[in-house]
Formats: C-alpha cells, sequence, structure tokens
C-alpha cells in the first residue's frame, strides 16, 4: 500500500491539510482522493456539465496546494476546497456566457437537454438533480454557491454581480421550488 | 400530498412556505435561521408549528443535496482519474520548502543547506515511526538558517485510539531527537509534542505494511 493510501486510511482532515500544509505530497494526494469526487460533482452542477468538470478540479487542487498556509481551520478543509472550486467554476461559466447573455433572474426556466442528460441517461434517476436543471439559471446558481460553496450572500453577489438582497430572494425562491418537488418523491 | 397514514391532515409542503404558516416568519429568514445552526435559539421560530415544519423540509433539502452530490461522486468513482496525476504534476514541492537550514561540509567555501520543509518531513517520518500515532503540524521555532541558534521543533500529532497518549509523546519525541541529532546540525533544546487528536487504531504499525 503507497503511503498516500496508508494516511487516507487513518488520518482525519485536520492531519491530512496539517501535514499536507507542510509539504507532505503524501498528505495532500490522500485529500485529492477523498475529496475530487465530491468537488467534481459540484463541478458538474455548476458548469451544467461534465465537460469542463476535470478542469474546474484539476485548477482547484492546484490552487489549494499553492495557498494551504492560508487555510486558517484545517479542519474545515473540505469546505475551503468546495469554496475554492465555487471561484474557478463560476470564472469559466463567466468566460463561456458574456453577461449580455445571461437571463433575466425571473425568466421561466426551459427544459435543457445536453451533455449532461445524454451522461444520466443510463444512471440512476436522481430527482433532485432534475429539478436542479429546471431551475432558472440565476436561482440554480445561488442555490449551488450558497448550498455547496458555502459562500456568503456578499460573496455570491460579487461572483454574480448582482446585489446580495437579490441573491437572497432567488436563494429563497430556488429553496421553495425545490422542496415543492421533495414532496412528489415521497 | 396532503394526508398521512393516521388520517391526519398535513400541509403539503409546498404550502409549508405560504407566508401565513410561517407566523410572521420568511423562507429567507428560516434559511438563515437554518444555517447559522439554529443559534441564538429564536422562540418565535421554534415555538411556532408552521416555521418547525418549514424549517424540517429545510434540513432535509440540505440532506438530500449533499446524498445527490456524494451519489454523482459515486458513480464517477469508476471513471479514469488521470486528473489526479494531472494535479500531483503540476504542483511545486518548492512551494512549501521554508528556510534554508546550513549543514557543515567541512570544506571551504562549500555550503550545504537542506531546506526547512525537508527537515519537517523528517520530523513527520520519525514521529510516525515511532508507533501508535501520526504527526500532524510541525514547526521549527528559533532561527534555523543561522548555525548552532538554538530551535525549539514543536510537533502537533493524534494517536491511534487506544494507544495510551504520554507513552506515546514521549517515543515520539525520542525518535524526533534521534533522527534530527543524526541528520541535521540544528541545535535542538527541546522537542514539544502535543497530541491534539485521537483516530481510529490499526491493526498494523505505521510503516510496517508497505
Amino acid at each position: 500500500m503507497d503511503e498516500a493510501q496508508s494516511l487516507a486510511r487513518r488520518a482525519s482532515d485536520r492531519l491530512l491539510a496539517e501535514r499536507a500544509a507542510d509539504g507532505d505530497v503524501d498528505a495532500f494526494t490522500a485529500l485529492v482522493r477523498r475529496h475530487g469526487g465530491i468537488v467534481r460533482a459540484y463541478a458538474v452542477k455548476v458548469l451544467g456539465s461534465p465537460d469542463a468538470a476535470d478542469d474546474v478540479v484539476q485548477d482547484t487542487f492546484v490552487r489549494a496546494w499553492e495557498r494551504l498556509d492560508e487555510l486558517r481551520d484545517p479542519s474545515a478543509v473540505r469546505a475551503w476546497l468546495m469554496r475554492i472550486a465555487s471561484n474557478r467554476a463560476i470564472e469559466l461559466l463567466r468566460a463561456r456566457k458574456p453577461e449580455a447573455e445571461l437571463p433575466e433572474h425571473d425568466a421561466p426556466a426551459t427544459a435543457r437537454p445536453g451533455p449532461a442528460d445524454a451522461v444520466e441517461a443510463g444512471m440512476v434517476a436522481d430527482d433532485l438533480s432534475q429539478a436542479l436543471r429546471r431551475l432558472p439559471a440565476r436561482q440554480r446558481e445561488c442555490w449551488l454557491l450558497a448550498q455547496f460553496g458555502g459562500l456568503s450572500y456578499a460573496e455570491i453577489a460579487a461572483q454574480l454581480g448582482i446585489p446580495a438582497t437579490t441573491v437572497r430572494g432567488q436563494l429563497a425562491r430556488a429553496r421553495r421550488t425545490l422542496i415543492g418537488e421533495m414532496e412528489a418523491w415521497r | 400530498m396532503n394526508g398521512d397514514s393516521d388520517g391526519t391532515r398535513v400541509p403539503g409542503l409546498a404550502e409549508a412556505f405560504e407566508p401565513e404558516r410561517l407566523d410572521g416568519h420568511t423562507i429567507e429568514e428560516l434559511g438563515e435561521y437554518l444555517d447559522a445552526g439554529r443559534s441564538p435559539h429564536d422562540a418565535s421560530i421554534e415555538d411556532s408549528p408552521g416555521c418547525r415544519i418549514a424549517l424540517d423540509a429545510l434540513r432535509r433539502l440540505r440532506e438530500r443535496s449533499w446524498e445527490m452530490l456524494a451519489a454523482q461522486a459515486g458513480r464517477d468513482a469508476g471513471r479514469e482519474q488521470g486528473w489526479i496525476a494531472a494535479v500531483l504534476a503540476n504542483i511545486s514541492r518548492e512551494a512549501r520548502a521554508g528556510r534554508d537550514v546550513p549543514l557543515g561540509s567541512g570544506l571551504p567555501d562549500t555550503r550545504l543547506e537542506v531546506t526547512e520543509g525537508a527537515i519537517r518531513g523528517l520530523v513527520r517520518a520519525a514521529g510516525d515511526s515511532a508507533g501508535g500515532g501520526l504527526v500532524g503540524r510541525v514547526r521549527l521555532v528559533g532561527d534555523v538558517t543561522v548555525p548552532g541558534a538554538p530551535v525549539r521543533v514543536e510537533v502537533a500529532a493524534s494517536a491511534a485510539w487506544p494507544e495510551p497518549l504520554h507513552p506515546l509523546a514521549q517515543r515520539m519525541r525520542a525518535r524526533i531527537l534521534d533522527q534530527l541529532a543524526r541528520h541535521s546540525e540544528l541545535n535542538v533544546t527541546a522537542v514539544d509534542v502535543t497530541i491534539e487528536d485521537i483516530h481510529a487504531g490499526d491493526e498494523a504499525e505505521p510503516g510496517a505494511s508497505r
């Protein structure tokens, strides 16, 4: 068993993050393996497809390595990684869709058949995933950044270029819609 | 869906967020309250049945969301993980090197140095080799760049349950002192080992099975 695997079996996030911050590449590798899946799944949701998700994950971990000494609470390394991934994914999203093309925040969502649907087609249906895709883009982004990225209203507002009060309203709408759809699954 | 098994009518979830059911509160407020860990305790929310129902729904959405992400990660786990190798190829090991620590070469005009990062690695390996624990953070306190300057080594460690803590700390300390004496010229005045955490124990000693 390699050293990274041995560490990964026993070490907490905090221990791995502390060792990685001190330069332990095996500990960093263990962190990459432990959290890479979740970070990538998050990137897929934000980007709307798996296409550039690997780039986002790769960039996230390379940035994380460079900034490890900025991590104040090593036990919260996953939340910190999700925050870095949020920034990177939104950067990519903005690069693809210039401001002029972003939908008005209350525009009704249209069904978006796309690569994500093809990928999911052969897999177990995930009702929340589908409900998420049906949300208007602005609501979806606010919800993803709050729910998984752990960003504050102010941070989401800065990322998306909208007022914090708008973020608050969008998040509430998204939650209400998603919860309403949850009812249908019971 | 407006009935449960005992025939009592409970509001459907879609109705749960109607303003009149929230006793003057809004879904924004309830979301923020939940995100803050329901602290500090707000009696006007906690004593409202309508708010409790809505909070419960928000909490279940949150749990379901992480399950969704974990399920996606699980589906991806079998995929080719080439991106991991790409990450490791792209990180600069020098990023964590720290200060240059001199080693005497015995030769005129020749400086040998080892990085602080390498010394930390040495301390980690020594502490891990004590068995029964894992080294976490390592700090070299003092001016390591000056030969002979006094240096204190501070180590945080995690013990493998149910390893007795004090003997573990002593063992780690002894191993670290020994290895630093053999492989560096640091003037180590103290090695402080603090056991800060406990992790699940292992049958095998660290490093015993490769």
